[in-house]
C-alpha cells in the first residue's frame, strides 16, 4: 500500500513578516535557471511563485498550500496538475494554460502567464500555470523563499515533525502537571 | 552556500581563538547576513522620501515605477551617484584637512608641524603656476594653501578647479569639458549631487551619470591636492624597508595600532612615541613603543617612515584578537565599528581622534591641529597605562611577517628611472613599453569586500599580469596585501614576473642601488595617493604626445567595497582608463546605467567598466585589453 504521508508546505508568521518581498525575489530567482545579476541583465521576465499580500493589519505571503484534495488537480482537464512526491505538482508539459486551476485555487496560488522572450508562434502565448513546487528540482535542500526571509517569517513544515513536536509539546505538559498532582497526594 | 573567508595565514591562527573566545568578526556577521537582499544587490530600492521605500520589480512582473513614478534607470542612477558624492566627500574632506593645515603652518600658528620637504613646496607651486621667485617657505606655503581651497570656493562653473587643470593631459581637460563635468569646485558638486538627487528632480539617467562623472572628477581633485600637501607636509615617500602582516605585532613593547586614512594625527603619534620611548620601557615593556599600521593611515605612515603595515582593512579585527594591541588609534574611514567591543573583550584602548568620528565604546581624545602634540602624548599615555593591563596569557602573535620594500611616488620611480637616463629619466619607461618589454601598466586601488576571500583576487591577478609582464602599482588595501602576501619583495620579482618585465625590473633596481631588482609590484601610497599613478601616466602621455586613453594602461579593483572606490573608479574611467571591478557593482537593476559604464562611456570618455568576479578570467580580460591598446599605438 503507498505510505500515506502529507503534502509539506511553505508556513508564514505574519508576526514576523517584514513585508520587504525578499522571499519574491529569491523564489523568481531560484527558478530562472540563472543568477541574480545574470537574470537582471539579460532582461528575463521572471515570476515569483508566491506573493506578498497585506490585508487587515496582517502581512504575509501566500502560496501555494500543496492541498491533500487539491481542487486544481482535480479540475486540471489534462492532468497537468497532480500529486506527486509530496507536493501537489505541475507537469508543464500537459499544461494547456487555461486557467481552470486559477479559477479553482482557494488561495490565488497560481498564475498562467507567459515567460521570457516573445513566443515564437501566432499559435501559442507560451503560457503554463506557475505555483510553488516547493523548490523541487532546483537542487537546494531548503526553499528559496525560507532561506532568504530576513527574519525568519518562513519555514518549511513537514506535517508529521510538527505534529510529533505538538503532541510531544503537550505530553510533556500533561506529565509535570500528573507529576505535580502526584506529588501533591504525597505530601498530604 | 559556500564562505569565502581569507587568505591571510594569519587568520588561520586567530579565527579559531575568535570562535573559543565568543568573539564575532567581520565573517561571522557576513555569514549571518546570508542571503543578502536581492533588491539591494540590484540597487533598485529607493529610500530617497518617505513616501518610499521603494522597490522595483527587475523581472517585469511587479511595480516597474515608485511612488512618484521613478523607474530603476532613475532609482539606480541615483543610488549610485550618491555613492560617488559620499565617496568624493570623505576624500575632499581629508584634502581640506591638510590644506588648513598647510595654511596654519604657514601663518606660523601649528608648532606640531612643518613644511618637511621644501623642494615638494615649490614643485606643487610650480605646477600650480603660483610665482615663488624671491619668496620665502611660509609665503609659499600660504600661496599654495590660497590656490588649494579655491577649489572648494570658486563660484565661476566655467573655472575648473586649480588641481585638476594642473594634473591632467591637455586633450583630456578639453574631452571632460566638451562634457561638462570638469568640477569647478568640489564642495559645489558634491552637493549638487545631493540636489539633483532629491525627490522629485533629475530623473534622466544620463544626466544623472554625467553629473556623478563630475563629482568623481571633484574625488580626484580632492586626492590629488591631498597626496601633494602631505608629501610637502610629511615628506616625499622614497623606498624604505620594511613588514607586513600581523607577526609586526611585539610581545614584548607597547604596540599602538595607528588606523584610519589621516596622516595628520598619525604622524605626531609617531614622532611623540619615540620621545616618551622610554616611559614605556620604563612601564615594563623592553622594547618600548611599537608602532604598527591598519589600512590607510598605516600606508601612509608605512611609505613615509617605514612603519610596518600590521593589516588591511578586513583583518583590523584580527589585530586586536592578538591581544597584544594596547592602543589602537583611529582617525576616519574603514574604521569597523566593531573595534570598540573587540578591544573591551582584551586590555586594548579603542581611541577616536575626530569629532566627526566617534565610536560608542570608545575613548575619544580630541585632535586639533594646534594641540596635536598634547593629544597625542595623552594617546601614547594611555596606550602605556593600557599596556600595565595586558594578560599576557592571552597573547596570540600569529608568526607571520612578510618583508616589503614600498615608498614608490612619482619622485622615487623618476629618481629610480633617472639612474639609468639622468637626462629623460621617461625614455627607460617609454623604450620599455614600446619595444613590448613591458606589455602595460596595471594599477590596483583598494578594499577588502567580504564578498572574495580576502587578498585572494589581488594575488591571482597580480601573479598572472606579471608572468605576461605587466608593470604594476598598487595603493590602499590593495598594497597592503601585496605586501602581506610577499609581492613587494625581490624574490618575488625573481619568482613571478616574465622575463623581459624582470630584465627591467633588475636593470632599474640595480642602478638605483638596491642590489637587485625592484620589487614586483610598487607600492604608491594610501588610496588618496591612487592620484600619484596618474601624474605617472600622465607624464608618459604627454611625452608621447597622446591622451591617457591610448596608453596600455589598466585599472583594477578586485576586491572594491567603499564608496570611496566608487568615487576613484568612475575617474578612472573618466580619464580614459579601463577599469576592472572584482565584486558585483549594484548598478544591474538598470540595463541602461549598466549598458553606460560598462560600453557607452568607452565612446564618450575611452575609459569603461570591465566586471568579472573571477580573478584568473580578469587578468586575461586586462591582458587583452593592453594588447588592444598596444595594436592601437602602433607597438
Ligand atoms: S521574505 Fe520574509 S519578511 Fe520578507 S516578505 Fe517574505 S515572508 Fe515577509
Ligand atoms: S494551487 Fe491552490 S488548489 Fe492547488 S494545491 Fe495549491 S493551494 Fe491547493
Ligand atoms: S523618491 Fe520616488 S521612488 Fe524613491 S522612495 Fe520616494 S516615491 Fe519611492
Amino acid at each position: 500500500m503507498k505510505r500515506q504521508r502529507e503534502n509539506a508546505i511553505v508556513f508564514a508568521d505574519p508576526e514576523r513578516c517584514l513585508g520587504c518581498h525578499g522571499c519574491e525575489l529569491a523564489c523568481a530567482v531560484a527558478h530562472s535557471g540563472t543568477g541574480l545579476h545574470q537574470a537582471a541583465l539579460s532582461g528575463l521576465t521572471l515570476r515569483p511563485r508566491n506573493k506578498v499580500v497585506a490585508a487587515g493589519g496582517v502581512m504575509m505571503p501566500v502560496q501555494c498550500r500543496q492541498c491533500e484534495d487539491a481542487p486544481c488537480a482535480a479540475a486540471c482537464p489534462t492532468g497537468a496538475m497532480l500529486q506527486e512526491s509530496g507536493q501537489v505538482g505541475v507537469r508543464e508539459k500537459n499544461c494547456v494554460g487555461c486557467k481552470v486551476c486559477v479559477m479553482v485555487c482557494p488561495f490565488g496560488a497560481i498564475s498562467v502567464k507567459h515567460e521570457g522572450s516573445d513566443p515564437e508562434s501566432c499559435r501559442t502565448n507560451g503560457g503554463v500555470a506557475r505555483k510553488c513546487d516547493l523548490c523541487a528540482g532546483t537542487g537546494r535542500g531548503l526553499p528559496a523563499c525560507v532561506e532568504a526571509c530576513p527574519t525568519k517569517a518562513l519555514s518549511l513544515v513537514d506535517l508529521e515533525e510538527y505534529r510529533q513536536t505538538l503532541i510531544e509539546a503537550r505530553a510533556a505538559e500533561l506529565a509535570q502537571s500528573l507529576q505535580h498532582l502526584k506529588s501533591r497526594k504525597a505530601r498530604i | 552556500m559556500t564562505m569565502k573567508l581569507t587568505t591571510d595565514p594569519s587568520a588561520a591562527t586567530l579565527l579559531p581563538i575568535a570562535k573559543k573566545e565568543g568573539v564575532s568578526t567581520v565573517w561571522d556577521r557576513h555569514r549571518a547576513m546570508q542571503p543578502q537582499c536581492g533588491f539591494g544587490q540590484l540597487g533598485v530600492c529607493c529610500r530617497i522620501c518617505w513616501k518610499g521605500p521603494c522597490r522595483i520589480d527587475p523581472f517585469g512582473d511587479g511595480p516597474q515605477r515608485g511612488i512618484c513614478g521613478a523607474d530603476a534607470d532613475t532609482i539606480v542612477a541615483r543610488n549610485v551617484i550618491r555613492m560617488i558624492a559620499a565617496g568624493a566627500a570623505g576624500h575632499s574632506e581629508h584634502g581640506r584637512h591638510v590644506a588648513l593645515a598647510l595654511q596654519g603652518v604657514a601663518e606660523g600658528r601649528l608648532p606640531a608641524y612643518q613644511i618637511r620637504d621644501e623642494a615638494k613646496l615649490r614643485a606643487v607651486a610650480a605646477k600650480l603656476d603660483i610665482c615663488t621667485e624671491g619668496q620665502d617657505i611660509p609665503a609659499i606655503a600660504a600661496a599654495v594653501a590660497k590656490a588649494t581651497l579655491e577649489d572648494f570656493q570658486n563660484q565661476d562653473h566655467d573655472a575648473p578647479c586649480n588641481w585638476i587643470e594642473a594634473s591632467l593631459t591637455k586633450k583630456r581637460l578639453e574631452r571632460l569639458q566638451a562634457l561638462h563635468v570638469l568640477p569647478h569646485n568640489i564642495d559645489a558638486v558634491i552637493t549638487q549631487i545631493m540636489g539633483r538627487t532629491l525627490v522629485g528632480c533629475d530623473a534622466d539617467p544620463v544626466n544623472l551619470i554625467l553629473g556623478g562623472i563630475k563629482g568623481a572628477l571633484a574625488d580626484f581633485d580632492g586626492m590629488c591636492l591631498a597626496t601633494e600637501l602631505s608629501d610637502a607636509l610629511f615628506g616625499t615617500p622614497s623606498p624604505v624597508i620594511t613588514a607586513a602582516n600581523l607577526g609586526v605585532i611585539k610581545p614584548d613593547a607597547v604596540n599602538i595600532a595607528v588606523h584610519g586614512h589621516n596622516p595628520l594625527l598619525s604622524e605626531v603619534v609617531c614622532e611623540v612615541a619615540g620621545q616618551m620611548d622610554e616611559e614605556a620601557r620604563k612601564a615594563g615593556a623592553k622594547d618600548g613603543i611599537n608602532i604598527v599600521g591598519i589600512c590607510c593611515t598605516g600606508n601612509e605612515v608605512m611609505v613615509r617612515h617605514g612603519i610596518p603595515l600590521a593589516a588591511n582593512y578586513l583583518s583590523q579585527e584580527l589585530a586586536l584578537i592578538t591581544g597584544a594591541v594596547d592602543a589602537m588609534v583611529v582617525d576616519v574611514q574603514c574604521i569597523m565599528p566593531s573595534v570598540s567591543e573587540i578591544g573591551a573583550c582584551f586590555h586594548t584602548a579603542v581611541i577616536t581622534t575626530m569629532a566627526e568620528n566617534k565610536i560608542p565604546g570608545a575613548t575619544h581624545v580630541d585632535f586639533k591641529e594646534e594641540t596635536a602634540l598634547e593629544s597625542a602624548r595623552r594617546i601614547v599615555a594611555t596606550a602605556i597605562d593600557a599596556y600595565k593591563r595586558r594578560d599576557p596569557r592571552r597573547v596570540n602573535i600569529p608568526d607571520f611577517k612578510q618583508t616589503a620594500i614600498v615608498g614608490f611616488g612619482v619622485e622615487s620611480v623618476v629618481g629610480a628611472l633617472a639612474t639609468l637616463n639622468a637626462e629623460d629619466p621617461l625614455q627607460p619607461l617609454i623604450e620599455n613599453i614600446a619595444n613590448g618589454n613591458i606589455r602595460g601598466i596595471a594599477l590596483f586601488a583598494g578594499c577588502n569586500s567580504t564578498q572574495v576571500a580576502q587578498d585572494s583576487s589581488f594575488v591571482t591577478m597580480a601573479k598572472k599580469l606579471a608572468a605576461n609582464n605587466v608593470l604594476m602599482l598598487a595603493t590602499g588595501c590593495g598594497a597592503g596585501s601585496f605586501a602581506k602576501h610577499g609581492l613587494m619583495t625581490q624574490e618575488a620579482t625573481l619568482e613571478y614576473a616574465g622575463d623581459s618585465l624582470k630584465a627591467v625590473l633588475t636593470a632599474i633596481g640595480t642602478s638605483a642601488g638596491l642590489n637587485g631588482p625592484l620589487p614586483l609590484v610598487l607600492h604608491m601610497g594610501s588610496c588618496v595617493d591612487n592620484s600619484r599613478a596618474v601624474q605617472v601616466a600622465v607624464a608618459v602621455a604627454d611625452k608621447l604626445g597622446v591622451d591617457l586613453d591610448q596608453l596600455p594602461l589598466v585599472a583594477s579593483a578586485p576586491e572594491a567595497m567603499s564608496e570611496k572606490a566608487v568615487a576613484i573608479g568612475t575617474w578612472s574611467v573618466a580619464l580614459g582608463i579601463p577599469t576592472h571591478l572584482g565584486t558585483m557593482p549594484q548598478v544591474t537593476g538598470s540595463a541602461k546605467v549598466t549598458e553606460l559604464l560598462t560600453q557607452t562611456a568607452k565612446d564618450l570618455l575611452g575609459g569603461y567598466f570591465l566586471v568579472e568576479l573571477d580573478p584568473n578570467l580578469a587578468a586575461d580580460k586586462l591582458l587583452e585589453v593592453i594588447e588592444e591598446r598596444r595594436k592601437g599605438l602602433g607597438i
